[in-house]
């Protein structure tokens, strides 16, 4: 990524620079991540964004919860099929956050559920990632006749009815984690698609992209290379908006019947179940909104820091 | 009042669900009319003969009776829509519900063309004449439901499907049909004209408030002067419970457990007994919180034939012991058992429960699948899985209607199980014209069902809780879940829909006041 | 540009052609029909119906039925609501969805456009911040719990805007903003990305330098220039947002379009679900046209064909 940059700032001298000190600067830093290797320096820059690191560690935090639960590592005095006569408790010491209709702890399920909502965030995302960004790079570099049909076929696989497809899927693949996983992949990648496209529409005309061309380089290359680092924001924005909406809709497959089957739970379920308790008791639908919402925030935070640990021209620490 | 969602249809041919019957029965007189204890009682007829042991019944109608556009109403009218219910071509969903009669079944099934040929016929105008092809002492029932209403043929024929539009339509009863404004209100207005006296309330808003929050919401706001279970969240009731506008009531909805008997390993009755005895009936009204009553016996105690001894106890010790016999000792071996539920809260819940319980009285595992509506019905039908959740809601206030699903050939038993000691009794039930003896046949079959053969294991009966504004009264609590609107009335000068003022706002902190819940989401709020 | 509507409108066609074919061949495929109802009904009485809507016959007759009434503009019969023709659903539906809808979508892009370039240039501030946190509420949070929060606290407890229902313009407010509340976040998202990766393009950087003011370059060239990827999402959310949103019109018990989506086809309505397929494909294709129109205004050098 370094060599393309210096590249770049070679084969860009139509472009004004402003602010010589600083591009002299990078390329100093550019020359250090040789060194360093991509990741390292990444990293580095990564841990300079507060947010972004704090982020990291909740991930890091939410992900080994997840993986510890998935192993039957209890974090919790209960089992979360465990019922009791405590049903639908206020939080208190014993049940830190409650307890639902048929007794069982509100805490030990979220953890449960943490399994297949944060699994389902990050299957979705990648899914939605690498469908739709390569579909959408085709579209946009070779535009014309192929972007208009690849757009149409995007527009047809928009039209047809979510739930329908999502019935199917449920008939094809079955029930479990992996029709799940498949079905709202699915139906998520199509907003990727329109966007990357519409960042590459606007990108082909930059002067940089005509000189890489100009100069020879693969098309593999400008697109991997130039054009998709470049598009990079709204693509990250529209993953983080993948994530909470798959795994809310994760509640309305079991609805459909491909969802978990009881008393297997997750956050999605945990809200559309407790939602109609929001007057009378609203720990139910609080602590599995508040999980969710944590994680969106931190996959936000995380998105944004990465975004400008892997872009170059966003200088954190001038800032 | 709130509906809940859009009637589908409000042709009493067409009519299906509860939601339409409400409406129906409201605008629509019959022949008889329920009265608060589920007794049929005169409406459109004032007597009736019931001869030839039971299969032949003379309605005699009242000669008073105006339709809407003047006319007056004839059996013609009756014997038009009957008629129109068993026409192959109408395609009418309940029809089945006359197969009774004589010639009924072929005709609607396009063997007999000529209807004629039915055992319906008109002596003069206001006398009809029934025939029944066997004694149905439950058949008297059916004259007061909403799908044997009359109808008017000129009217039906002239509009077509449109003819329950507000601007076509013409009906007989307490209420006529002002507006209707698809998927959102029906207004009704009280019928000056109706035979028995002009009902007290002048004007009718039937909501279709989708989600119970909101409806509840609108109540609370006095935009809803009597609301039910379509219209609160359960746990809301909850709260309500000391209330002074709060009632409630069973219902005649029974909601049980099925096997398939022909599947491991609920083809061994013992199995089915062992689950019946080892489920603790008493946590559905704990987990459900709608006041259901818990239920072992397929009749519910509402109808007669209802015996506490039918069902079949909660008994762990004797169920590991059945479950022993069958080869399971401790549950050991037990094999793996899916059973299906429709895709809904409560239900999920329910077999939560049940899944719970059986894990923990006989230590078998189940694994729970749920299923979008369709699906599940669909699958029920075709290829019923070991075990499943099934319901039953009453059609008419007889356990006619809930023991004959068990019999050969019913649709509705998704079992496979049958047999012909059980045909016979019910069949003999159904000939008995003896109120008594009835009753004691109904209670062996129910016995048999749910003691010895337990296809089935009954769980609870559902329930129906209402609030009502202290200004309404006469609000009928029935079984059958179908309001009765003709004798509500409002006591004071507060009208339907209140309007912002300040009377009403008054209105609106004392009810604040009242509800529990208030404070409590205030908080939660703040 | 006229060459560009010209041949969408002809694209239009097979698009339509293959959206229609497509969901006749998935409400068949799939599982359950119109008629599997909670209590089943007899065999002789299921066929009687199912002749009645020509559903005893073979699939590939009913297609060829269907096509021939879609081309003359006649959507079919509802199943479910007996007497009623899709056409004269949709009739009375959509024009309540769409008042809705750009109330809903007017509310996105009002908050959503500027909050997002606010956020942009008080970038990694409080207010940054603030608007990270709002808008991952907006949409992590699921529709119906901002709906039942938002009836609470101006229906009941400040009592100043109506509960529910549909009578006056008063009632449009609430679920608006529940409607609203994902897209504007989604918008100020988006705007504030994008603001930020055109910031940093060196011509922006020279603009500043040259001593134009913050606000100033913001408004006049990196708006613009940023707009494409929230002009992109904008074209769905449209066709979304005016066909109408389930929970909304669930939740306020408004008679939109929306509840039909899902409804229809947990009733295995099919023409219904045909129908609004449909239109939702229509409404689609046409926004998604006019957002390509806008990329060639927002940005010249942008060529699209076909």
């Amino acid at each position: 990524m370094s060599s393309s940059l210096e590249q770049l700032s070679i084969q860009n001298p139509g472009e004004p620079d402003p602010n010589s000190d600083l591009s002299r600067d990078e390329s100093y830093a550019n020359k250090r991540r040789i060194r360093r290797g991509p990741v390292q320096e990444a990293w580095r820059r990564l841990k300079s964004i507060p947010t972004a690191y704090v982020a990291f560690w909740l991930i890091l935090f939410m992900i080994s919860m997840a993986i510890l639960s998935a192993f039957g590592i209890h974090l919790t005095a209960y089992n979360y099929d465990e019922t009791s006569l405590q049903t639908i408790a206020n939080p208190s010491w014993s049940h830190l956050m409650g307890t639902d209709e048929l007794g069982r702890d509100l805490l030990t399920r979220i953890i449960y559920g943490s399994q297949l909502s944060i699994s389902i965030g990050l299957v979705t995302a990648g899914i939605a990632l690498v469908v739709g960004t390569i579909y959408g790079a085709i579209a946009g570099y070779y535009g014309g006749t192929l972007d208009s049909i690849l757009m149409r076929g995007v527009d047809i696989a928009y039209s047809l009815p979510d739930l329908l497809v999502m019935i199917l899927v449920g008939v094809l693949v079955g029930h479990g984690t992996i029709g799940i996983l498949f079905a709202l992949g699915l139906v998520s990648w199509m907003g990727t698609a329109r966007l990357v496209r519409a960042q590459f529409l606007q990108l082909q005309h930059e002067e940089f992209i005509e000189a890489a061309r100009a100069s020879g380089q693969s098309t593999f290359w400008i697109i991997t290379k130039h054009l998709l680092p470049n598009a990079l924001g709204p693509i990250i924005v529209a993953l983080t908006f993948t994530v909470p909406s798959a795994i809310l809709a994760e509640s309305t497959l079991s609805f459909i019947g491909l969802g978990l089957s009881p008393p297997a739970c997750s956050w999605g379920t945990l809200a559309a179940d407790g939602w109609r308790a929001l007057r009378t008791h609203p720990h139910l639908i609080f602590f599995p909104s508040l999980f969710i919402f944590t994680a969106v925030l931190s996959f936000n935070f995380l998105g944004d820091g990465l975004r400008d640990a892997l872009d170059p021209r966003t200088r954190v620490k001038s800032k | 009042m709130n509906l809940g969602a859009e009637p589908p249809s409000i042709d009493s041919v067409q009519a299906t669900d509860n939601i339409s019957f409400d409406v129906i029965i409201n605008l629509m007189a019959g022949l008889t009319q329920y009265r608060s204890d589920l007794s049929c009682s005169p409406c459109c007829a004032e007597s009736w003969d019931i001869e030839d042991s039971g299969k032949r019944y003379v309605f005699h109608l009242r000669k008073n009776i105006a339709w809407s556009d003047g006319k007056t109403l004839t059996a013609h009218d009756f014997e038009f829509a009957w008629k129109r219910l068993l026409d192959p071509k109408v395609g009418a969903p309940y029809a089945f519900f006359l197969y009774d009669i004589v010639g009924a079944h072929e005709y609607n099934t396009g063997k007999l063309k000529d209807a004629n040929q039915l055992g319906i016929k008109v002596l003069d105008d206001y006398t009809l004449e029934v025939r029944l092809k066997k004694p149905a002492a439950y058949f008297i029932y059916l004259t007061a439901f909403s799908p044997t209403v009359p109808q008017r043929k000129d009217v039906v024929e002239r509009y077509g499907a449109l003819w329950t539009e507000p601007e076509h339509i013409v009906t007989n009863g307490p209420f006529l049909l002002k507006d209707w404004q698809h998927e959102y209100k029906i207004e009704l207005v009280a019928n000056p004209n109706y035979f028995e006296g002009k009902p007290h309330l002048d004007r009718i808003k039937m909501f279709m408030i989708p989600e119970q929050s909101t409806a509840f919401a609108l109540y609370q706001n006095n935009e809803l002067d009597y609301i039910d279970n379509r219209s609160f969240p359960t746990s809301d009731v909850e709260s309500l419970k000391g209330s002074s506008e709060y009632r409630n009531f069973p219902l005649l909805r029974n909601y049980c457990i099925g096997f398939n008997i022909e599947k491991k390993p609920f083809d061994n009755f013992k199995v089915r007994r062992a689950i019946s005895m080892a489920i603790d009936r008493s946590v559905f009204p704990r987990i459900l919180r709608r006041n259901e009553k818990p239920s072992d016996s397929w009749i519910p105690p509402a109808l007669a034939g209802y015996k506490k001894s039918s069902g079949q106890g909660f008994d762990p010790p004797k169920a590991q012991a059945l479950l022993a016999e069958a080869g399971y000792p401790q549950g050991k071996g037990f094999p793996q058992v899916t059973v299906l539920f429709p895709a809904r809260e409560d239900a999920k819940l329910v077999m939560e429960a049940i899944q719970d319980e059986l894990k923990r009285n006989l230590n078998i595992h189940i694994e729970l699948v749920s299923q979008e509506w369709k699906v599940y019905r669909q699958a029920l039908l075709r290829d019923p899985p070991p075990m499943f959740r099934d319901s039953w809601g009453a059609d008419y206030p007889d356990a006619e209607t809930f023991m004959n699903i068990f019999m050969e050939g019913n649709g509705n038993n998704h079992t496979r199980w049958h047999s012909k000691r059980y045909d016979q009794i019910v069949q003999a039930a159904e000939a008995e014209l003896d109120g008594k003896k009835r009753a004691a046949l109904y209670a062996q079959a129910d016995a048999f069902l749910c003691r010895e053969e337990t296809p089935i294991v009954p769980t609870f009966l559902a329930s129906q809780n209402l609030l009502i504004k202290p200004w309404v009264t006469g609000i009928s609590c029935n079984p059958l879940d179908i309001q009765f609107l003709k004798d509500v009335s409002l006591n004071s000068a507060s009208t339907q829909t209140t309007t912002l003022d300040f009377k009403s706002s008054i209105a609106r902190l004392m009810t604040h006041k009242q509800l529990a819940t208030s404070s409590q989401t205030l908080r939660s709020v703040r | 540009m006229f060459g560009l509507i010209a041949r969408r409108i002809l694209w239009a066609i097979p698009v339509m052609f293959i959206v229609a074919s497509a969901t006749f061949l998935l409400v068949r495929i799939v599982p359950g029909g119109p008629f599997d109802e909670d209590k089943s009904l007899p065999p002789e009485v299921l066929q009687n119906i199912k002749a009645k809507y020509h559903l005893d016959r073979p699939v590939h007759e009913q297609y060829f039925f269907y096509m021939d009434r879609l081309a003359h503009g006649d959507l079919g019969i509802s199943y479910k609501y007996v007497h009623r023709t899709v056409n004269d659903i949709l009739a009375n539906a959509l024009p309540v969805s769409i008042e809705l809808g750009f109330a809903g979508l007017l509310i996105a892009i009002c908050v959503g456009i500027p909050l997002g370039c606010l956020a942009a240039v008080r970038r990694a501030t409080t207010v940054d911040y603030l608007c990270m946190f709002l808008t991952t509420a907006g949409i992590s949070v699921p529709g119906f719990v901002v709906g039942a929060l938002l009836i609470f606290v101006f229906g009941i407890w400040l009592r100043i805007l109506p509960v529910a229902l549909w009578e006056s313009p008063r009632h449009v407010l609430l679920p608006a903003l529940t409607l609203a509340a994902g897209p504007t976040a989604y918008l100020a998202r988006l705007t504030r990305a994008s603001v930020l990766e055109v910031m940093e393009k060196d011509w922006v950087r020279t603009a500043r330098s040259k001593g134009l003011s913050a606000q100033a370059t913001i408004i006049k060239h990196v708006l613009r220039n940023s707009l494409m990827p929230v002009v992109t999402v904008l074209g769905p959310l449209t066709a979304i947002l005016i066909t109408g949103s389930f929970i909304v019109e669930y939740m306020y018990a408004i008679p939109g379009m929306g509840r039909f989506f899902i409804t229809a086809v947990t009733n295995r309505d099919y023409d219904l679900i045909m129908g609004t397929t449909l239109v939702f494909a229509l409404l689609l294709i046409i926004a998604n046209t006019l957002v390509d129109l806008a990329y060639t205004v927002l940005d010249p050098k942008v060529r699209i064909e076909g």
